[in-house]
Parts: C-alpha cells; structure tokens; sequence
C-alpha cells in the first residue's frame, strides 16, 4: 500500500529470496502468485542479513528511510543489533507487523493466519455448530494486520509531518486488529450473555442459499427491503404483515418463514433475482466467483482491473482498494525478480 | 485525548459498522470525533427503538433505552461525541453547514445518492472548507452500472469473491459469522483519510475518497483473482487448509466445542509435533514424514491427529505443543476473548463504563505507538448526549437556541417525540 499510493519501497531479501516466492499456488512460469500480488511496485535488493558486511549494507539503507517496516521477532531483531532503539534514528518510523505483537509470552512463537483466527475469536463464529469451526478465506489477518499497520505508519507520519524528527515505533499485531475487527461479536456475547457459536444450520438468515444457477445471500436488515423482497418472490402475506418488519422480530421466528422464502428463492437464477432487487434498492448479494467478477460489468465499469504500466503488462491485477481524488492508487511495475535492483543500490542510486 | 491524531478533528455521517468501526479508530487514535445521527431513523446498530433489551442488561437500572443500549452499536462507536440534527430540514442542514469549517474530516457510508440528495455532495463542503478530507464508503463504490445498488456486509461477502471462497471444501459457499466486510472497509477506509491527511499536511489540500466496499474486500482477496488472471482457474473452498503446509487446520479436543488450531510450515515443526504427540512411528511413515507426501495424503494426516487431539484438553495441548515449536493456538470464544489476559496486558481489551449498559471489556485500538500511545477509552455516546455540549463549544450557540432546535425536533435525544 506504501508503494501502491507513491512510496519508494525497497524490499531487503535474503539470498534465495523471500519465503512468500516459496508459497503456491504459482502461476504458469512458476512464480508465487501471492508474491507476484503483493511485491508490485517495489524494488527489490538481495542482501544476507546475517552476514555483518551486509548487514552495514542494510542499516546504510535505513539511514535513507523514512519508514522501515519488520516482521522479524524481537530476539532476532536484538540478536542483528537492528531493534529500533539500536539504530539511533529518531526520526524513523519503524513499524512490527507479527502474529502476537513484539510483548509478552507469545513474542517469539510461530504464528500466522490460522493460528490468528483460532486467538482472535473469528474461527469460534465461522462455520457450523457440528463441524470444525473456520478461518477466514485466504489470508485475512495478514491483510488486515497489513492494512492496519499501512494505517498506524500514516498516523505516525501525520505526527512528524506536524513535529519535525518525531519518528516513533509502531506495534501492530494480527491477532489484535482481528480482535478489533471481532469487537461486536465480543460485546454481544457480553450484553447476551451467551456465546455467539457457530451457525447450527445453513439459512437465509445466515448467509448464501441455492438458487437456481448458483447460491445468493438475502440478509434482509431494513423493514422495507423485507416487504419488497417478499413482494418479488410472490409471499405476499410475509410482506404485508408488519410484525415481519422489526429484525430482532424475524431473528426470534425465522423458522416461520425460511422455508418458504428459500424455496421461492429456488425458481431464481442469481443475477435476475439480484437485478430485479436492485431496482427496488434491496440489499442483496449472488455469489460471484472470481471468474463472474472478471466479467463484472460494475466492476469493469468502474475500471477496477489495472494492467501495470511496466513489467508484467498483460495482466489485469486487482486494483485499489478505495480512490483518491488527489493522490490516486497506481500500479507502475509487476513484482521485481530477487535483487533485480540490487546493482541500483551498489551504484547509490 | 492522546495519540498521533490528538488535534484532528471528524464531523461524521456515519453509521452501522464500516464507517462507524473507521471513525472509531480515528476517535482512538487521538482525533475528537463527532458523529451526527438522526433520531427519526437511528443508526440501524442502535437497533429498533422498541427492541427488546439485552438479557445481561435487564437487571441494570441505567439501561433504560435500548438504542443506547446496543452491543453492536456500542462495540464500534468508543472515543465519540455524538449530536442530532434532521439534516432534511434547513435549520437542520444549516447546522451541519455551520459545523463544516471546524472538520478536518468527513466521513459517510449512505448509500451514494443521499448525500447528493441533501445538497451536500464533496463540491459544496469544499467550497465551504477547501481544506476538508471527505471519505464516502458506499457498496459499489460512485460510477458504474450498480453505483445505487444498496449492500451490507452480508451482500458485500457474496458480490465481492468473498463468500465462494469461504466453507468446508465439500460444502457450499458461506458467509463468515459476522458481516466480515464491514471490518474490511472500515480498516481501508481508515487508510484513505490518514494518507489524506499526511498529503494535506504537505500540500495544504484536501481531496475526495470513493471506497467500494466490494472492492477493497476483493482486494484482501486479490490473488485469488489474480491466479483466476494468470492461470485460468478458479480456487476452490479450501476449509481451513494450506496450498503449501500441512498438517493445517482445526482439531477437535477433549469437551464440548473445543478445538486446537495447528500448523507446521516445515519438516522441522512436524517432527516437533511427532515427538510431541509421542508418535515417532508418524515421523517413519513415508506417506507423513515430508511435507509434500502430507499433503498429498492430508485426508489421513487429518484423520489421525483429530485421533489424538480428541483425547487431550485443548489448554494442556497448546501449552504441550508450544514448547515443541508448533504453530498452535486454542479457538477462543467471545466470553474467553473478552478475558484473555494476553489482550489486557497490551490494553487493547479494556474495560469500558458505558453511561447507560454498565460496565464491559471491549475491544479498544489494536495499534500501539512509542511515543504518541493512543491509551484514551471513552465508552459510545448516547444518542444526541453531546448536541449541547459541542454545538456551545464550535459554535458558541447558547442553551435556548438548543432547545428551540430540539423543539422542533432537529436534534434532541432518543426517538421523535
């Protein structure tokens, strides 16, 4: 995101490269997809940190940075003699993205995405009461701890925009911003008095439903998306009988109607019903697949996938995640080979 | 008010969750926060007025009004002030107008006509405070064919690639087990305006976010949709597994509903595990012993070590498994979060005295800072309770004309009279 929105963001990787190179699934030539995603628009050096030439190397790269984001653990950082008061830069940002956070007991375990989930609560609610609970897809914590530090490494620049040479330390744990992103879910197992659990069946009132060409989530919330909807799918008596409009009122009773609903639901393909919802401004939601969303009109009309303008051109990648009027989001190069800016750095460009 | 924002200052429209949860982080980071609600449609995570109130608040003589009252309102609304005006009413919209100058940042997840309905798109708050930052959160975001398609979390997780890659691997698609898109939209939101703010300080402009919550939530998703561009095919449920590691998953233990998550990421971790499941035989099974080989059988790598968690207690296990190097961690409940001494120590679940619902835990800023810690904790706002309080303060207006606003029923406190 650093580099997405403008930063000059260089990449120390060990020799061998980075481990996310090593993770599948790869694209046709072999490479990582999930580094071909999230090493766009950096440049990368290859240097051994171990090796304590190198590493001078690397702390003359620090020297010239603004920010310096790690994702080592605290012994390794004191070991390297690279911890934040160590280097003698007060007016560096130097923000921790790890599992556990860089205090307490559980500073130097191995942690990632799985094991955030299970700490965070978010595997406790996903899935079925009778089978094993579930992460969140792909790699949820990992992107939400990364778009948090993104977020805690801009408040601090915001600081020393305002109070020159103020650099700070920033400690950003995954398992914390999934906790913060879990805080409703929290407080009402608090006010209630019972843990929240996970769905004992699948229903309308919890998510996705088959429909004729696929699956589709109706989550109704307001009164009036109810007596529309129910007035599209032909229920006339659920949308004219007003006790059907308060939600803590269909979330008590929902075994009166869920039925009836989903097989009316049942005679719909996906994106008729969600058009014909749509025009009645009901929130509604057909299951997209990635496939269905590169062809998505809205998104293609909203020129979301972005070719790079260097590297990798023919590929429409993901775009970004908000726009800026003033300082738009740009994809400029593909994810760089292991030290491809290497020579750069030698020459002191 | 402490933090790296101490100073900043939001006058926003926002509600639910996503622009509530992103104004809150702004309000923990040090930024007085004012949010402006209506009373004749309350933010729909205060609740239906007449709802019925929560069973642990019923023996609690404060908590009179349910839309006070509300955890899910009250979970993502800390560090707050929060003021009523009937925007759809002159005086009302004059207010706000009133108010403008005193923003650094606006913020609003309507639905993308609204604000233009209410005369008050980015064109008029620019020409009134050119410094102003407006972020607008919306489903699909302004421009294109679904720009007035309304959405929530539970519609954003299907349309936005989210909820196809969300299930066991031989079930169906499924939605998370709390409107995970807000979160999402809100974290990325939160991004938008800092980085606006940092440009503002070097620039002295302000400038205009359009977030799609669709959009920033199939970025968190981008290499799915990056491997359906680069190779054609489409990623299927994968539970809790790995395309790379296995064992990785999701055990069951000894009790009711107790699982252990566990991981190995190298042969080393699994031989780790091995010794510390007292199964050197797992370490010689060539179908086990190298990480390829247990992926390719992960059915039955699965299969036997649910054989053996079962038999542990889920506590006993982490703790046993952790000193062997593997990556574990139990699957913690709402009530076991809410106590987890971890999270307390580094003050991100903190306890909240809330004017009306009592005393709770709640999740406070995940984001610790060395030298601006952002440690302030305000409980959410009654609805209206600070109309008064800031309209004296930025505007110097006095008590009667509050009353006067309140009698005609632009502001005030709880439903319409």
């Amino acid at each position: 995101m650093l580099a997405d929105f403008g930063a000059s963001v260089v990449m120390v990787e060990p020799p061998g490269g980075s481990p996310i190179r090593a993770l599948a699934p790869s694209g046709r030539d072999g490479t990582s997809i999930l580094a071909a995603y999230v090493l766009a628009n950096k440049q990368s050096v290859v240097l051994d940190i171990e090796d304590g030439g190198q590493r001078e190397l690397v702390r003359g790269l620090i020297g010239r940075a603004d920010v310096l984001v790690s994702s080592a653990r605290p012994s390794t950082l004191a070991r390297l003699g690279l911890g934040y008061a160590g280097l003698r830069q007060p007016s560096l940002i130097m923000a921790h993205v790890t599992p556990f956070g860089m205090t307490g007991d559980l500073a130097e375990a191995p942690g990632n995405d799985l094991a955030v989930a299970a700490l965070s609560g978010w595997a406790s609610i996903n899935g079925l009461a009778d089978r094993e609970p579930l992460k969140p897809s792909g790699w949820q914590s990992s992107f939400c701890a990364g778009t948090a530090a993104y977020a805690a490494i801009l408040a601090a620049l915001h600081h020393r925009d305002l109070y020159p040479g103020e650099g700070q330390e920033v400690d950003v744990a995954e398992v914390e911003v999934m906790a913060a992103a879990f805080a409703p879910a929290m407080l009402g197992a608090m006010y209630s008095g019972e843990g929240r659990g996970r769905r004992k069946e699948i229903d309308m009132t919890g998510g996705p439903v088959p429909v004729a060409d696929g699956y589709f989530a109706l989550t109704i919330s307001r009164a009036h998306f109810w007596r529309d909807a129910m007035n599209l799918l032909g229920l006339t008596d659920l949308a004219e009988d007003p006790r059907w409009e308060a939600s803590y009122y269909r979330a008590a009773h929902k075994d009166e109607y869920v039925h009836r609903v989903e097989a009316a639901m049942r005679e719909w393909n996906k994106m008729d019903l969600f058009d014909e919802l749509a025009g009645r401004r009901v929130v509604a939601g057909p299951v997209l697949t990635m496939e269905d969303l590169a062809e998505n009109d809205h998104l293609g009309g909203r020129g979301f996938w972005t070719k790079p303008t260097e590297g990798q051109t023919s590929i429409d990648y993901p775009g970004p995640s908000f726009r800026m009027s003033e300082t738009p989001w740009e994809l400029r190069n593909s994810a760089p080979s292991p030290g491809q800016h290497s020579n750069q750095m030698e020459s002191g460009t | 008010m402490n933090g790296p924002l101490a100073g900043i200052r939001g006058i926003v429209l926002t509600q639910a969750w996503a622009g509530a949860f992103c104004t809150e982080m702004l309000g923990l980071l040090g930024a007085d926060i004012v949010q402006v609600e209506v009373r004749k449609r309350p933010d729909s995570w205060r609740g239906d007025y007449h709802a019925p109130m929560a069973k642990m608040l019923q023996g609690i003589p404060t908590a009179e009004h349910p839309w006070n009252c509300n955890a899910l309102y009250n979970s993502v609304n800390l560090n707050k002030r929060c003021i009523t005006l009937d925007l759809q009413t002159p005086e009302g919209l004059d207010v706000f107008k009133r108010l403008l100058p005193f923003a650094d940042v606006v913020a609003e997840n309507f639905s993308p006509r609204v604000l233009g309905n209410l005369g008050l798109g980015y064109d008029v708050m620019k020409a009134i405070n050119p410094r102003v930052i407006l972020c607008s959160l919306s489903a699909y975001g302004r421009g294109g064919p679904w720009e007035n398609v309304p959405g929530i979390g539970g519609t954003i997780e299907p349309t936005s690639g989210m909820s196809a890659l969300l299930g066991y691997p031989d079930g169906p698609p499924m939605n998370s087990g709390q409107m995970y898109p807000d979160a999402v939209a809100g974290l990325h939101a939160l991004s938008a305006i800092l980085t606006a703010l940092h440009h503002r300080n070097r620039s002295g402009h302000g400038q205009y976010i359009d977030l799609s919550m669709q959009e920033a939530n199939l970025v968190q998703i981008g290499d799915a949709a990056l491997e359906y561009q680069l190779t054609g095919s489409v990623r299927g449920r994968m539970g809790n597994r790995h395309h790379t590691f296995a064992p990785h998953g999701i055990f069951r233990c000894a009790g009711d509903d107790r699982w252990v998550a566990l991981a190995c990421e190298s042969d080393d971790q699994w031989g780790g595990l091995c010794v510390a499941a007292g199964h050197d035989d797992w370490r010689s099974d060539p179908r086990l012993a190298m990480n390829d080989a247990r992926k390719a059988n992960e059915d039955a790598l699965e299969a036997t070590i649910n054989v053996w968690t079962r038999e542990w207690d889920r506590d006993a296990l982490v703790a046993h498994l952790r000193n062997a190097g593997v990556t574990v961690a139990p699957v913690l409940t709402a009530q076991e979060l809410a106590a987890d001494g971890r999270l307390r120590e580094r003050g991100v679940v903190v306890e909240v005295g809330h004017d009306e619902a009592g005393r709770w835990p709640q999740v406070a800023s995940p984001l610790h800072f060395s030298r601006t810690p952002a440690t302030d904790v305000r409980p959410a706002p009654l609805l209206g309770q600070h109309t008064a309080e800031v309209l004296s303060e930025l505007l110097g207006m006095g008590r009667a004309d509050y009353e006067q606003l309140v009698a005609e029923g632009i502001s005030g406190m709880g439903p319409p009279d």
